[in-house]
């Protein structure tokens, strides 16, 4: 028999606010453990929440980007449970009554069509602190993350492969980025992601018992828990025998899932509307403001390169991979770049800079608008290629501005008396190829030009050479 | 009163605030002369009736001392400028302990003002001490404090009411003062009622949470107790408003100083008196009280019509399963981690199970298990869920009678203060003393308190009435013009006084 694996997620995603959801405390600190803190944030007794608009506006631009139907009320609720990392012992959570339904994940499946993952909701809660077990047997507790904002994005089951269920959360997580909703490390735990695996005959609409993994971290753990996880499911049922609904681990090294708790051993949250917080009120002005504060979206970004800069598919895979580098791209092109150079020298010079140092757009020393003018220096003839990215190496010393590198430079022009030196030289030394020339042949051409560009060190703008040589002989 | 060691003389003990704060500004007293005297009190009385818990002396005659150098230097003074207060011991206060009446958080220090005494300090208010009270909040008698009990200031045999019974007795012990107390379920009616002292539970919002140590946070409020409504309304007006650190505060019309207050014209014209808290379940006494009032309220040209509120029967279970729900999840974080006495173990989950079985008293834990039940998974529904429905029924009802009539009237208690001990071992019998207060907590309304009159034992009878939303500086101003009818509230316990 041959089986379907069908896979519903649960992707938790860490808000990049500046400060926590129910208190002024900066979120993401990187401030040593429990500086971070106030309290409100430890539940101190008679402190109590109050929402930052910061996140709400947050959640809104995922929701928008996720095409969610954003509810005008939604409401707060406590999920209850006792957990050392949880001062309060309860979360704050919305369970009853999310801010957003509906909407959907863009996937590429396995075969390059494009598709849809429904969403059935994405609702706003606290984040817990982190507890650190140390090899001694003591436990430490950090609250720092303590309180920060989470979204939590559920979809519907849809019949994919764990190649693709990775291919949705890499989708959410470019989104969400592009957005600046979140971060988007995985590695950092800012992205995470549980994962509900059920397995059924091909051709069957009734899903079969789904387990539940949980807390995964990479794009590899959710693909290739997803293929172990459904190959188990459908081994035990083949023998005969009967899923159990659960929650499972997924242990990377051994690549396998392993049971953690039953479903009758499932924590009872004892959910209740949360008292110390009004209902939020997203009106359609809210709305309207995070619509028009969007960036441009991907899709939108993408036709138009193809169609208005004629970019080829490909080309635009690198310029596409963050939003900061189209942004930096589309800097350079306003300054006067033509667009074929802009990426030309953003997928040469830039990424090859970028890649060495594994650094970001944002992290590039040289302004978008001097790169724009060395490339219209270049275009006009002012400079050579290989001058021009000269120039930009010697930039990339944080110390060096570009702009009075260009202005220092002037154009090559400027330097007609040495390089009038250089020819004279070179003419002088080799009077067999002078021969020839005059004769009408011109192949010597070349070499005199090398022998030049040699003396200059590859700083003779090549033309005025030409040119030079010519007069010279004429 | 006579002379203090200062050579001032002080007010007479049944002052009310706004007499003490006329007789300070008449120079007849410095406000150290004041504060120390209070001190004093709280010392004696209110040592040994068991309502005071703390004395801050230090930081109130520094206080006084301050208040005193602002007067004499013609610098601006505040509403309540000299004005002694306690706060609950539930009330967070940057000085002294606020453990909440429990073992739990024995030593615990908020550091830190509440909002409600922050503001009311800024007034010129002095806090002088810490009231006792049940545990959490959680009781009618103050028989569950790890204080220990407090005495009804008229019967020492006889409980002052909870859980704010510490500030009851107080207020009804002794002036000048007024007393913060918080009502969840008629925490401030019910032991003001007992004590002789008026006790206004605001309109939920009204005055910030913050810095209360939760207990029901859909049914919590900060309220007064002091000897009459016009004190009521002079500290409600100093702490109410919205505040940034509570969400679920607000601003609401009609803030009044008592100097503008009412007798001119009638405040809350139309009343109307709950048939609901006059039937057999209700003491005689108490039924024959209420009647007589609303004869003196037809003499002052209300009209008084009899209304029914059905839902009144329902109300005191629906408050039981909301209260515990939210008592439940309120007092998880003390813990033993984060919050609360640690019972150290190798083994979390006993950690857990240790520190919370040997913090908590018997009544907080039956509490929270009672409110963890009414959440569980298959419970939830037919009781939390019911619970929620039956309050909407209670708040439509309460908000169409008061479109009909300004205020609603009942009884606060439906019998009068009982011996210490009576009721302790039977927590149904002690749950009976809300059912005529939690109405106002579930519809989120205001209700004011004031005695009217004793029974034949002596003891203190209170009568109390609710209005709309918002309408509590208009409860005040009818409870005002009640109390300038007939001053026997003036009057203070054989012996309560020094
Ligand atoms: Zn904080």
């Amino acid at each position: 028999m041959s089986w379907t694996t069908v896979v519903g997620l649960e992707i938790h995603a860490q808000m990049a606010t500046q400060t926590k959801m129910f208190c002024a405390c900066r979120r993401g600190s990187s401030a040593s453990a429990n500086e971070s803190i106030c309290p409100v944030c430890v539940g101190w007794p008679g402190a109590l929440p109050v929402l930052q608009s910061e996140a709400i506006r947050c959640a809104i631009r995922a929701a928008l980007c996720l095409h969610c139907d954003i509810q005008e009320f939604s409401r707060f609720d406590r999920k209850n449970y006792f957990y050392p990392d949880l001062p309060k012992g309860y979360q704050i959570s919305q369970f009853y009554r999310p801010y957003a339904l509906g909407g959907g994940i863009p996937f590429e499946r396995e075969d390059g069509s494009p598709a849809e993952l429904p969403l059935v909701r994405i609702h706003m809660e606290e984040d817990a602190g982190k507890s650190v077990h140390e090899s001694d047997g003591t436990s430490r507790i950090d609250l720092n993350r303590c309180s920060s904002p989470l979204l939590e994005i559920v979809s519907e089951p849809l019949t994919m492969t764990g190649k693709e269920a990775a291919s949705c959360v890499r989708s959410v997580r470019d989104l969400l980025r592009w957005v600046e909703v979140c971060d988007g490390d995985m590695e950092k735990g800012n992205l995470r992601c549980d994962v509900n695996v059920s397995v059924m005959p091909e051709g069957s609409n009734e899903y079969g018992t789904r387990t539940e993994l949980k807390n995964l971290n990479s794009f590899v753990s959710i693909e290739r828990s997803v293929l172990v996880e459904s190959a188990r499911q459908i081994e035990v049922l083949t023998n005969g025998g009967e899923i159990r609904q659960e929650t499972r681990l997924w242990d990377q090294d051994r690549e396998i899932t392993e049971s953690m708790r039953g479903k009758e051993d499932s924590p009872d949250y004892r959910y209740f509307p949360e008292p110390d917080l009004p209902v939020v009120q997203i009106r359609s002005e809210d709305i309207e403001e995070q619509r028009a504060a969007l960036p441009e979206m991907p899709e939108v970004r993408l036709s138009r390169w193809l169609n208005d800069y004629g970019y080829p598919q490909l080309e635009t895979v690198p310029l596409m991979a963050r939003r900061a580098n189209g942004d930096y791209l589309e800097e350079m092109i306003k300054e006067g770049a033509d667009p074929g150079s802009a990426s030309n020298w953003f997928r040469g010079e830039i990424l090859r800079h970028l890649n060495d140092r594994s650094e970001k757009i944002e992290d590039f020393p040289v302004k978008a608008k001097d790169l724009a003018a060395l490339i219209v220096a270049v275009k006009e003839d002012r400079f050579s290629g290989g001058r021009a990215k000269s120039l930009l190496q010697e930039a990339l010393d944080p110390e060096v501005s570009l702009e009075s590198l260009i202005e220092a430079a002037g154009s090559q022009e400027q330097d007609t008396d040495a390089l009038a030196e250089w020819v004279d030289q070179v003419i002088a030394e080799n009077p067999d190829a002078i021969a020839k020339i005059r004769d009408g042949d011109m192949k010597p051409m070349g070499f005199l030009m090398g022998q030049i560009m040699k003396l200059s060190s590859g700083q003779a703008h090549p033309k005025k050479v030409q040119e030079l040589i010519r007069a010279r002989l004429s | 009163m006579g002379e203090s060691s200062g050579g001032g003389v002080l007010p007479t003990p049944e002052s009310t605030s706004i007499e003490v704060m006329a007789h300070l500004k008449a120079g007849k007293c410095t406000t150290v002369e004041l504060i120390g005297h209070y001190l004093r009190v709280l010392e004696t009385t209110g040592r040994d009736l068991g309502a005071a818990v703390e004395v801050h002396s230090d930081s109130a005659l520094a206080a006084a001392q301050e208040s005193d150098a602002r007067r004499a230097s013609g610098k601006p003074l505040g509403k309540l400028e000299g004005v002694p207060f306690t706060a609950k011991m539930n009330i967070s206060t940057a000085e002294g302990t606020t453990d909440a009446a429990s073992g739990m958080l024995r030593g615990f220090k908020a550091n830190e003002d509440s909002t409600a005494v922050a503001r009311l300090r800024a007034e010129g208010a002095i806090l002088v001490g810490k009231s006792n009270c049940d545990e959490f909040a959680m009781g009618a008698s103050n028989e569950s404090s790890h204080h220990g009990v407090v005495h009804n200031p008229w019967d020492r045999d006889r409980v002052p009411g909870g859980s704010s019974g510490g500030a009851a007795a107080l207020a009804g012990s002794f002036g000048w003062a007024f007393h913060l107390g918080s009502d969840t379920g008629g925490s401030i009616r019910q032991p003001a009622a007992f004590c002789g002292a008026t006790g206004l539970k605001p309109t939920w919002g009204r005055v910030s949470r913050r810095g209360l140590v939760a207990f029901g946070s859909s049914l919590d409020q900060i309220g007064p107790l002091t000897r009459d409504a016009r004190d009521a309304q002079l500290v409600l007006s100093v702490m109410e408003g919205g505040d940034p650190l509570d969400a679920t505060s607000q601003d609401f019309d009609s803030v009044k100083t008592p100097t503008e207050t009412s007798a001119e014209t009638i405040s809350m014209k139309r009343i109307g008196l709950v048939s609901e808290g006059l039937t057999d379940a209700i003491d005689p006494e108490i039924r024959q009280r209420a009647l007589e009032v609303t004869e003196q309220l037809k003499n002052m040209g209300h009209e008084v019509v009899e209304v029914s509120l059905s839902t009144l029967s329902k109300a005191n279970a629906c408050y039981q399963v909301i209260a515990t729900a939210e008592a439940s999840s309120n007092l998880a974080r003390f813990d033993g981690i984060h919050t609360g006495q640690r019972v150290e173990s190798e083994d979390l989950e006993e950690l857990y199970s240790k520190s919370r079985r040997q913090g908590f008293g018997a009544e907080v834990r039956r509490r929270i298990m009672l409110g963890t039940f009414v959440l569980s998974s298959g419970y939830i529904d037919a009781y939390y869920g019911k619970a929620q429905q039956v309050r909407h029924e209670i708040r439509q009802e309460i908000l169409s009678a008061l479109d009909t009539v300004d205020s609603l009237m009942m009884p606060v208690s439906p019998f009068a203060p009982f011996k210490i001990g009576e009721r302790v071992s039977d927590p149904l019998a002690l749950y009976a003393c809300d059912i005529l207060t939690v109405t106002a907590n579930l519809a989120g309304v205001p209700a004011v308190a004031i005695p009217c009159g004793f029974d034949s034992g002596g003891l203190p009878i209170g009568l109390q009435w609710m209005g709309k939303h918002g309408d509590d500086h208009r409860l005040l101003d009818l409870a005002t013009s009640l109390q300038d009818q007939d001053d026997a509230w003036r009057g203070l316990p054989p012996g309560g006084s020094q």
